[in-house]
């Protein structure tokens, strides 16, 4: 019985893994294979590796710009959320005032609508302030969707936090905003780090305000991949080259946390 | 130099009164305990003086000083919590060292200091350890180190030994009561429990209702308590009390006859358990009471009677072996032992 589960387990596990990475899989070999390769009509899984493609859209195209441009949106996006939705946050968990929950769930509303029906509306908003197609204009329209993650998830993870903690900072010396930065968010720091690496994601894989609101300058990764849409057809092999790049972070990042991106995903549904 | 709340009064947003117009003075140096069931205002009075609440209306004073809107940092105030609220990304050495970190205490010294709180309170061994790692008695003791490390004027408890197991209860409460006597410092210690209330204390503040109901030393608390509330709740078992009237000196209450030395009219007697005798079948003030329940608490046995006022409980030493339930046992209430309240206030008589 005990067995006969294990091996249903694995084989179910073994199924989602092949379904979840094939199209990964398909990605990295097409960004090694030649044109030949790719637009054969039965697919190929074992060709001779070319390593032009990076080279082609990176430096012959001059995408590199973009990966530092994606980067710089998705940090900038990230401290900004933080620096603001992590005290707000902490007042949420904290202090009681009217109107809280109502104000809370407004947080969460912000959400709620589709991203393309503000899509102008903003656009017409950084026009005003001449800032479209600057960096500027895509890190705060990303964080207008980060910051109510971020005021959600954090909530939990500071009330998850004894207030008796910011007493005892209080009573050894603290002010309130001392024991905030000081010893509150040191604590909360597995849960920081989740919810950064959530605001990184959703920010380096957005696409629709930055496609909207830059065109040359600021572009990020995301915005460069239709550009490889040619007249003369799809540069597939270049697609795959920048699309694998651009997972690399991603990667990378939820291997570092995934313990606590589980744990910050599953946060309201095992507080105790 | 004393400490002072001046009809200090604390309301709360939800309209509950915790604190209504408390008015208590105590000097520096002494062990005052801080007692009531819950919801007497005596956390409140706590949080207040530490400074994590502030007074809807009344004065703080430590040494004649105004501290009421002093934020907790400006207040000279060490505290204990009752969950301890170690800091867990801590270890045990950093805990404890943190308040000297605030007040940027030079190395050498900050060291010293941390390890010698450390061997006050028997925790050196362990202080790498992160708090996740201690046990409940161990935590406590690094959360007291905490609080006394930079030596502060006061050190205040809120129920700092209600998490502990019964034993370590009792062994925390020495420990606590020998650091007093050697530190020689301010303790304000919260707590329900008398018991804890009678031995640590020099002297005992009972709260009832937001109210202070009695300040006095611990033996003066049990052996003049003010009123019927604070002889019921100071004492295990409590003080039998039952309402009755007395004529020509002689009280009665259902069952219950004795010599007092009171006016005449309705009254309450109270009598400890430990103060009842046994009386001489057709002594003068004897009475005959049938024995409900007998409890053997070695070395003490409990008698409970019941009679139509109430339970009266009897606690001796003598050997009950003879005595089964439904038993009639004469019972002698001696004058000396006994203790007046009136039937409508509750007051103390005399």
């Amino acid at each position: 019985m005990n067995r006969s589960y294990k091996i249903l387990a694995v084989g179910v596990l073994a199924c989602i893994l092949v379904i979840a990475l094939t199209p990964y899989i398909w990605m990295l070999l097409t960004s090694f294979k030649g044109r030949l390769d790719i637009l054969s009509p039965e697919p190929r899984w074992f060709f001779t590796p070319t390593f032009d493609n990076y080279p082609a859209v990176f430096i012959d195209k001059a995408y590199l710009p973009l990966v530092m441009n994606s980067l710089v949106i998705s940090i900038a996006t990230t401290v900004l959320s933080i620096c603001i939705g992590a005290p707000a946050a902490y007042v949420f968990a904290r202090n009681d005032f009217p109107g809280k929950e109502d104000l809370f769930f407004f947080f969460l509303t912000t959400r709620m609508a589709p991203p393309i029906s503000i899509a102008v509306p903003l656009f017409m908003f950084f026009t005003l302030i001449g800032l479209t197609d600057t960096i500027y204009s895509v890190v705060i329209a990303h964080t207008t969707f980060n910051l109510s993650l971020v005021v959600w998830m954090m909530r939990g993870f500071f009330a998850e936090i004894p207030k008796e903690i910011d007493e005892a900072a209080m009573m050894d010396g603290r002010s309130r905003l001392g024991a905030f930065v000081r010893v509150i968010i040191p604590m909360a720091a597995p849960g920081l780090a989740a919810t950064a690496v959530l605001c990184f994601i959703l920010s380096w894989n957005e696409f629709l305000y930055a496609f909207i609101l830059v065109a040359f300058e600021g572009r990020p990764l995301t915005v460069g991949i239709p550009g490889l849409i040619t007249p003369h057809g799809t540069l597939w092999g270049q697609v795959a080259a920048v699309a694998v790049v651009a997972t690399l972070p991603i990667l990378i990042f939820t291997f570092l946390v995934q313990k606590h991106l589980v744990r910050g995903l599953t946060f309201g549904a095992v507080k105790g | 130099m004393a400490v002072s709340f001046a009809d200090v009064t604390k309301r709360f947003a939800d309209g509950t009164t915790a604190l209504d117009g408390l008015n208590l003075e105590f000097e520096l140096g002494e062990f005052v305990v801080l007692l009531g069931p819950s919801g007497s205002g005596k956390t409140t009075a706590c949080r207040l003086l530490a400074g994590l609440e502030m007074p809807t209306e009344g004065r703080i004073e430590i040494g004649g000083t105004d501290i009421t809107g002093l934020p907790p940092r400006f207040r000279d105030i060490g505290m204990v919590f009752q969950n301890y609220a170690l800091y867990s990304h801590k270890s045990v050495y950093e805990n404890i060292a943190y308040p000297l970190r605030i007040r940027k205490i030079a190395a050498a010294e900050l060291d010293q200091r941390v390890k010698q709180v450390a061997d006050l309170l028997q925790i050196g061994s362990y202080l790498h350890r992160r708090p996740s790692q201690l046990s409940g008695g161990q935590a406590q003791r690094v959360a007291v180190a905490r609080a006394l490390v930079w030596e502060p004027t006061i050190c205040l408890m809120d129920e700092p030994l209600s998490n502990l197991d019964a034993l370590l209860r009792l062994h925390m409460r020495t420990e606590l009561n020998r650091l007093h006597k050697r530190l020689n410092r301010t303790f304000v210690f919260v707590t329900h429990d008398q018991e804890e209330a009678m031995t640590l204390a020099t002297r005992i503040a009972v709260l009832k209702d937001g109210k202070l109901v009695q300040f006095d030393e611990p033996r003066a608390i049990y052996r003049q308590p003010s009123n019927r509330f604070v002889a019921e709740f100071m004492g295990r078992p409590a003080m039998n009390t039952m309402d009755g009237m007395v004529e020509d000196g002689v009280f009665r209450a259902g069952g219950v006859t004795c010599k007092v030395e009171c006016r005449d009219g309705p009254v309450t007697l109270g009598i400890r358990p430990e103060q009842i005798g046994f009386g001489q079948i057709g002594s003068e003030d004897g009475f005959s009471l049938t024995l409900d329940v007998k409890e053997t608490v070695e070395p003490d046995t409990l008698l409970i009677f019941a009679n139509d006022e109430g339970t009266i409980t009897v606690r001796t030493q003598r050997d009950c072996d003879d005595l089964a339930a439904g038993q009639p046992v004469n019972l002698r209430f001696p004058m000396e032992a006994l203790h007046y309240f009136d039937a409508r206030t509750g007051e103390r008589l005399r």
